[in-house]
């Protein structure tokens, strides 16, 4: 009888476990949890899991978010594809943050052939390397080249709306890495072609890597007196090149950033005031995007912290859209599931409804335009596209005081 | 008589070139002397500490990082200005390099110097992983009115609070040959730092000595990771391009001279501007740091061998 008992006992136990593990739909996550915006992604992507589950999964099922830390690093980035797939055996794979992990990571994908829903890699390089077969592949991030061309569209529109705003002169600082030696050669094909606008550019060593000395390259700037100034640095950059700029006063008409996050409570800084920014979210998108206000409020209220960079609400829109796709392919088969995402239509926290279109070489090319915002009162507004335009821009820059 | 001459020629040599590059663009001779300040103040305890401990810390900038978030944290908490900060700072870490000293490089002074090395190196990467666990590696910085404090001559307008580096390293400087020449812990100090066993056998109680020195650098590091948040943004490995800076600057010096630091510096900073001043070799400053220091070296080793 009492082995009977027991026997009873550890089955009771086991069929739940067993249950879950199975019915779970499993989504593997690669971040870099070292990096703000790695680990606000999948901070985000757990928000997004949380509130599907909460209300009632989907097909009747759990989702189940496994993360392997991808340290910024190509072969760790390679493994946790191998793991997620073959030990923790994922429906789907998303995440991402560096192109150069991404390049380590592409064999792996090719070889499993799993549907990834990428929130990163912006090169170029990794559309080159994925090739026009890769039907599986669902990149959310813009390629650099759509950055480039959604900036410049974004300045033609914008001084076609304000006739104050004119841009001849257009002035590239850039980090001495490969980020801003490709901002530079991008800068240079698509402002400098044709003549439309006089290009010219220094370099500077980032304080992220040990420099943060920008007196040489101001200087070079202040004597070209740009129409827009535009820095491609980190957000260690921020502050001080403003504090230098101030120190040599150089006032360009628009001063510009372009750093993947920005410092902690830059925008309580005097400075910081009429600064422009490209960039993909903010908060302010709050009161125009209503899956914004509901990201935010429920990234707030989950984590204590703001949502920092963008990363987080792409994150959070790729969970929904796998999601949504499974729902309507009724099923976690991956053919069925690519026809399903193929019909996306999801209106992201991010201002706009994501949908997937062919790009150079992939056909599965989720987000195009970025967004041209400007710091105003501590805030983030967003002054381009008119759509998601949040306050009228300030122009020009305003002399130092 | 030759040698003398040779000094003098040097010496004109010296005048020449900055009266030059003073008329041709003086913002060489001024960014390259603001970041010397940096680089010397930030390296002159390092030096103190392989000059007296014989040790190279190899989580020197991460020990700069820490004083750099106490600074940071403690403004935001109390709205005071970190110049302000600068004496509780440097108590705490003082405080905090007498512990790490005791507890782990102590224990590894007898050992071969590659286990000193990693052990240092351990515990930089420590110190990194640490702060980004607590402040993540999102990067903080406090805006002050002063640091954008400029200076018009003509058409040439200069920040000037820069300057600041360079008063310190000079402070530095004077203070620690005095420290070094006048006191009696001075003077034990420097005993113990030319011949340990010596001094041992003299009555000097060397561990106590060591246990001192690496305080009183870090104490030094700690007020100017308080001057190094005014002007810098801080994150986790803010500290680490430092480690190796600091460690080459000496070098450059020859250990064991403070004074030496500052010129080795003054070098280096100017050297690397002049290089900015042109289009083609504004990406070369690493290379200039890196020729300098080759250069230094060898000549030395030469004049040695010939020697």
């Amino acid at each position: 009888m009492k082995k009977a008992l027991a026997i009873v006992a550890i089955v009771a136990l086991a069929v739940p476990v067993f249950a879950q593990s199975g019915g779970t739909i499993k989504i593997g996550g690669t971040w870099p949890l070292g990096d703000i915006t790695g680990k606000q992604g999948s901070m985000a992507a757990q928000q997004a899991v949380d509130e599907i589950n909460a209300a009632g999964g989907i097909l009747g099922r759990q989702l189940e978010l496994i993360v392997v830390d991808d340290e910024l690093k190509a072969d760790k980035g390679a493994a946790a594809v191998e793991k997620l797939v073959t030990v923790d055996k994922v429906d789907v794979l998303m995440g991402g943050m560096a192109s150069g992990v991404a390049l380590g990571q592409i064999p792996a994908m090719k070889k499993y052939g799993k549907i990834v829903l990428a929130t990163g890699a912006a090169s170029y390089k990794v559309e080159e390397a994925l090739g026009s077969d890769a039907n599986w592949y669902f990149h959310l991030h813009p390629w650099d080249y759509n950055q480039g061309a959604s900036y410049a569209q974004g300045w033609d529109e914008i001084q076609q709306k304000y006739s104050a705003v004119k841009i001849k002169k257009i002035f590239l600082a850039y980090e001495e890495g490969a980020f801003g030696k490709a901002s530079w050669d991008a800068t240079k094909t698509l402002f400098g072609a044709g003549g439309r606008y006089v290009v010219d550019g220094a370099s500077f060593k980032s304080a992220a890597l040990g420099g943060g000395d920008y007196g040489s390259m101001l200087e070079v700037a202040k004597e070209f007196k740009p129409d827009l100034f535009l820095w491609a640095g980190y957000d260690a950059d921020a502050l001080p090149m403003l504090e230098q700029a101030k120190a040599m006063r150089f006032t360009p008409k628009i001063y510009l950033g372009a750093p993947p996050g920005w410092p902690v409570g830059f925008g309580t800084s005097k400075l910081s005031e009429n600064v422009m920014l490209y960039g993909m979210w903010a908060p302010s998108i709050n009161e125009v995007s209503a899956t914004s206000k509901k990201f935010y409020d429920g990234f707030v209220k989950k984590y204590k912290t703001e949502p920092a960079t963008y990363f987080a609400p792409l994150s959070y829109s790729a969970v929904y859209i796998y999601a949504d796709a499974v729902k309507l392919a009724g099923t976690t088969e991956t053919q069925a599931v690519i026809k399903a995402l193929e019909a996306t239509k999801y209106a992201s926290p991010l201002g706009q409804t994501i949908s997937f279109t062919a790009s150079n070489i992939i056909k599965h090319q989720g987000i195009k335009n970025q967004k041209i915002l400007q710091w105003q009162n501590g805030r983030m507004e967003v002054i381009w596209p008119f759509e998601s335009m949040t306050a009228k821009p300030v122009y020009p820059f305003p002399k130092w005081k | 008589m030759a040698n003398k001459r040779n000094a003098t020629l040097v010496v004109v040599l010296i005048i020449v070139a900055v009266a030059a590059i003073l008329v041709w663009r003086p913002t060489v001779l001024i960014n390259g002397i603001q970041a010397a300040g940096l680089y010397a103040s930030i390296a002159i305890p390092m030096g103190l500490i392989l000059g007296i401990v014989h040790i190279v810390n190899l989580a020197h900038g991460e020990f700069m990082m820490v004083a750099a978030y106490v600074t940071y944290m403690l403004c935001i908490a109390t709205g005071i200005d970190p110049f302000l900060a600068m004496l509780p700072v440097a108590l705490v870490t003082a405080v905090f390099g007498f512990v790490v000293y005791k507890l782990t490089i102590k224990q590894a002074l007898k050992s071969p110097e590659l286990n000193q090395l990693i052990l240092t190196f351990g515990i930089g990467i420590s110190l990194t992983q640490v702060a980004n666990l607590i402040f993540t590696s999102q990067t903080r910085k406090i805006s002050f009115d002063y640091v954008s404090a400029s200076v018009d001559i003509g058409d040439l307008s200069f920040g000037v609070f820069k300057f600041v580096y360079i008063v310190i390293a000079v402070l530095m400087v004077v203070g620690l040959r005095l420290f070094l020449t006048r006191t009696t812990t001075g003077k034990a100090a420097l005993a113990v730092g030319q011949n340990p066993r010596g001094a041992a056998i003299v009555g000097i109680d060397v561990d106590k000595t060591y246990g001192f020195v690496f305080a009183l650098a870090s104490a030094l590091l700690g007020m100017m990771g308080a001057v190094f948040i005014t002007t810098s943004s801080i994150f986790p490995a803010v500290g680490s391009p430092f480690t190796m800076k600091s460690f080459c600057l000496i070098a450059m010096a020859g250990i064991g001279n403070i004074p030496g630091i500052l010129g080795a510096s003054i070098l280096l900073g100017v050297s690397e501007n002049f290089l900015k001043a042109f289009r083609a070799t504004r990406g070369w400053a690493d290379i200039v740091f890196f020729v300098l220091i080759i250069t230094v070296i060898l000549g030395r080793s030469i004049k040695g061998k010939k020697a």
